[in-house]
C-alpha cells in the first residue's frame, strides 16, 4: 500500500498539456526528486498534489482515503517563490500557519519556537518577514510547511534559487527531514537529486520518461567504457581489442581508444592480461562509470 | 469556529498594522462633517471673501436635521463608497495575485473560512468607521441645525448600514471573480453606477432597489417614521448580499486559483 | 476678513483641522517607517504634506506595496 497514488493525471491548457497521464506511487518515508528540464510539468504536478490545482483529469488517493477526500492536513507544501505576509514576523507566520492547520494555539506556539530553532532563524523570529533575504525566507518556507507534521512534504526547486551555501544548508535540512517524512522535491540540478533522493521521477514534456530508485537507474542506464591511452599506433590496438569477446564496440577520440563492454569487469580482465602479456606502451587505463547526468541526457534525449 | 477566528484575527491585525483602523475612521468623520460644516458657515464665508457688493444681505434658510443627514450619507454613497470599494479590492485578488495564497490554501483552510473572515473584518471596519463619523455628524447636527434625537441616529445607523453591507460584499464578490485589484474596484463601482441609473430610469418599478435606502432614510428623519419600503428596501439590500457572499464562496470553490 | 475670523466658533471648527492633522500626522508615521513604495520616497511625502486630506488618503490607499 503506498502512501500517496496518482492516477492518470492529466492537465491541460487550451494551449498545452502540462501534464499527460501520469500514474505513480510513492511510498513512505522515501525521498523523491522530481527531475526535469524547465517546463517539464515539475511544478504543475507537485500544484496538483497539494490540491491547490485541479487536475482536467485523473484521481489523487492517499493512503486509504476515499477519491477526492480532502487531505491538505497531512501534506507540506513550499512554492518555487514563495511569498509571505510581510507584515508578519517570522515566528507570527509560523503561530498563524499552525493555527490554520489546525494545532491549538500552545501547539502552535511550541512548534513554531521549536522550528525556528531547527531551520536556524531562531535570531530573527520578531523581526517582519519583509527584512528576510531569500535564504532565511526559504528557511522559513521549509518550517511552515512542516508545522502540522505532514506524512509528506513537497518542496518546488527548493535550493534553485540559493547561493551555494544557503544550497548547502537546506539539502541538509532536507537530509534530516527525510527521517521523519516523505519528501517530494523538484529541481532541475542533478547533483542535488542525486545527493538527497532515494528515488527519481525523470519527467519530460509532462511525462514521466523514467523512474525508479538511484541504483535502480544507474545500473540500467550504466554505458560505461573503458579509456585507453597509448603513446602510438592506437588503430593497432584498437583491432587487437576488438577481438576480445567480451567487448562490444570501440572508437578513438583525442589520442584515447575508449572501448565499450557487455560486461565491463570482465572486459577490464581480459583486456588488463593482454596489456601485461603482450607489453602494450600503455599510458594510462580508466574505468569510465556512467554520471547521473550522462544518464538524465540519455533519457530526456531519447 | 477557531480556524475562522484565526483568519478574523489575522485580518484585523493586518488593518491594524497598516492602519486602515486609524485613517479610515478619521476621513469618514471628515466625510460626515465636512458638508454640514460648510453649510453652516457658508454666509460667514462668501461675506469673507467679499464676492458680494457691500450692503448685500446674505439669507439662506437653515438647512433642517434631515437635510443635514442627507449631506453626510450622500458623502458616504460616493466618496465612501469610492474608499471601501479601495481599501477591499486586494483582499483576497491580492493576496491570490502576489501569491500568498498559495501558502494559505494548502493548508486545510475552508475556503468558506477563508472568503467569510475577510468579510466579516472589512464588514466591520466600514461599520465602526461609519458609526464613529455619523456619531460625529449627529452631534453637529444637534449643535449646530437642531434635535435629532439618538434613535433617529441608531435607525439611520443601521439602515445605512444594510447598503455598506451590500456594498462591501459586492466588493469580496467582485475580490473572488477577478485576480487584479484593479478590475475588482472598477467593477464594483461600475455595478453601483449602474445600478444606480437603472434606479432613477424605473424608479416606479423598482421601488426596493437598494440604491433608495439613502432617500427612505430622509424622508424617514423628516417625517420621524419608518415607512415600509424603507424596511421592505433594507431586507432586500441584506437579501442581495447575502446571496452575494454565498456565491462569492461557490466561485471561489470552483475557481482556477493559479494558473 | 477678521470679523469673519471672529464670527467663527473655533471650539466648532477645531475638531474639524483636528482630524484634518491627525490624518497628516499618522500617514507621516507610516510614511517614515515605510521602506517599499509604488514610485519614490520623497514624492509620496509632497503628496501627504501638500495635498489637504485626499493626500493621506491616496498615500494610504496607494504609496506602499504589499509584499
Amino acid at each position: 500500500m503506498g502512501l500517496l497514488t496518482a492516477h492518470h493525471l492529466t492537465k491541460s491548457y487550451k494551449e498545452k498539456t502540462a501534464v499527460n497521464n501520469i500514474s505513480f506511487t510513492f511510498q513512505k518515508n522515501k525521498c523523491i526528486a522530481l527531475i526535469g528540464p524547465n517546463g517539464a510539468g515539475k511544478t504543475t504536478i507537485l500544484r496538483i498534489l497539494a490540491g491547490i490545482l485541479d487536475p482536467t483529469s485523473g484521481a489523487i488517493t492517499f493512503q486509504n482515503m476515499e477519491v477526492g477526500s480532502d487531505f491538505r492536513s497531512k501534506i507540506g507544501y513550499l512554492p518555487q517563490y514563495p511569498v509571505f505576509h510581510s507584515w508578519m514576523t517570522g515566528l507570527e507566520f509560523l503561530i498563524y500557519s499552525g493555527r490554520l492547520s489546525n494545532l491549538s494555539k500552545v501547539e502552535s506556539r511550541n512548534r513554531a519556537e521549536s522550528l525556528l530553532l531547527k531551520v536556524g532563524i531562531e535570531d530573527a523570529k520578531n523581526t517582519l518577514i519583509g527584512k528576510y533575504s531569500g535564504g532565511m525566507k526559504q528557511r522559513l518556507g521549509i518550517a511552515q510547511a512542516i508545522i502540522h507534521k505532514p506524512e509528506i512534504l513537497m518542496l518546488d526547486e527548493p535550493v534553485s534559487s540559493l547561493d551555494p551555501i544557503g544550497r548547502r544548508e537546506v539539502l541538509t535540512l532536507m537530509g534530516e527531514l527525510k527521517e521523519e517524512m516523505t519528501i517530494l522535491f523538484s529541481t532541475h540540478i542533478l547533483t542535488d537529486a542525486d545527493e538527497v533522493s532515494d528515488e527519481l521521477l525523470l519527467l519530460r514534456d509532462g511525462e514521466i520518461v523514467e523512474s525508479g530508485s538511484m541504483i535502480e537507474l544507474r545500473e540500467k542506464y550504466q554505458t560505461s567504457s573503458i579509456k585507453l591511452e597509448f603513446q602510438t599506433d592506437l588503430h593497432l590496438y584498437q583491432k587487437k581489442v576488438e577481438k576480445i569477446a567480451s567487448t562490444t564496440g570501440s572508437y578513438i577520440e583525442r589520442n584515447a581508444l575508449y572501448v565499450s563492454a557487455t560486461d565491463i569487469q570482465l572486459a577490464r580482465r581480459e583486456i588488463l592480461a593482454l596489456v601485461s602479456k603482450e607489453n602494450w606502451p600503455l599510458l594510462s587505463f580508466t574505468l569510465n562509470r556512467a554520471t547521473l547526468e550522462d544518464m538524465f541526457m540519455k533519457v530526456v534525449n531519447q | 469556529m477557531m480556524q475562522w477566528m484565526t483568519l478574523f484575527n489575522k485580518e484585523m491585525t493586518e488593518n491594524w498594522r497598516n492602519k486602515k483602523w486609524i485613517w479610515v475612521p478619521l476621513v469618514f468623520i471628515l466625510l460626515a462633517i465636512t458638508d454640514p460644516l460648510s453649510t453652516y458657515y457658508m454666509p460667514q464665508i462668501i461675506d469673507a471673501v467679499g464676492g458680494l457688493p457691500e450692503g448685500t444681505i446674505i439669507e439662506m434658510p437653515e438647512p433642517a436635521p434631515a437635510e443635514v443627514v442627507a449631506m453626510s450619507l450622500g458623502q458616504f454613497s460616493s466618496f465612501g463608497v469610492l474608499i471601501i470599494v479601495l481599501t477591499s479590492m486586494g483582499t483576497i485578488a491580492g493576496e491570490i495575485k502576489n501569491g500568498v495564497a498559495e501558502l494559505i490554501l494548502v493548508k486545510p483552510v475552508a475556503y468558506k473560512n477563508y472568503i467569510s473572515a475577510k468579510w466579516a473584518a472589512h464588514l466591520l471596519l466600514i461599520l465602526v468607521a461609519f458609526a464613529v463619523g455619523m456619531f460625529a455628524s449627529w452631534y453637529y447636527i444637534n449643535l449646530l441645525f437642531g434635535d435629532l434625537s439618538f434613535t433617529s441616529f441608531l435607525f439611520i445607523l443601521l439602515f445605512y448600514g444594510t447598503w455598506l453591507l451590500f456594498v462591501v460584499t459586492l466588493s469580496i464578490f467582485y475580490n473572488t471573480f477577478f485576480k487584479t485589484p484593479g478590475l475588482v474596484a472598477f467593477f464594483s463601482i461600475l455595478t453601483i453606477v449602474v445600478m444606480s441609473i437603472v434606479t432613477q430610469i424605473f424608479g416606479t418599478y423598482l421601488e426596493w432597489s437598494p440604491n433608495n435606502l439613502s432617500n427612505y432614510i430622509f424622508e424617514m428623519v423628516r417625517a420621524d417614521d419608518i415607512s415600509s419600503q424603507l424596511v421592505g428596501t433594507s431586507i432586500v439590500t441584506v437579501a442581495i448580499s447575502i446571496v452575494l457572499l454565498i456565491l462569492s464562496i461557490y466561485i471561489f470553490k470552483t475557481k482556477e486559483l493559479i494558473q | 476678513m477678521q470679523e469673519f475670523l471672529e464670527n467663527i466658533n473655533w471650539g466648532i471648527i477645531a475638531p474639524l483641522f483636528f482630524i484634518q492633522g491627525l490624518l497628516l500626522i499618522f500617514a507621516i508615521l507610516d510614511w517614515a517607517k515605510a521602506d517599499n513604495f509604488r514610485g519614490p520616497k520623497w514624492m509620496w511625502f509632497c503628496i501627504i504634506v501638500f495635498i489637504n486630506i485626499v493626500g493621506p488618503v491616496v498615500y494610504f490607499l496607494f504609496g506602499r506595496r504589499r509584499n
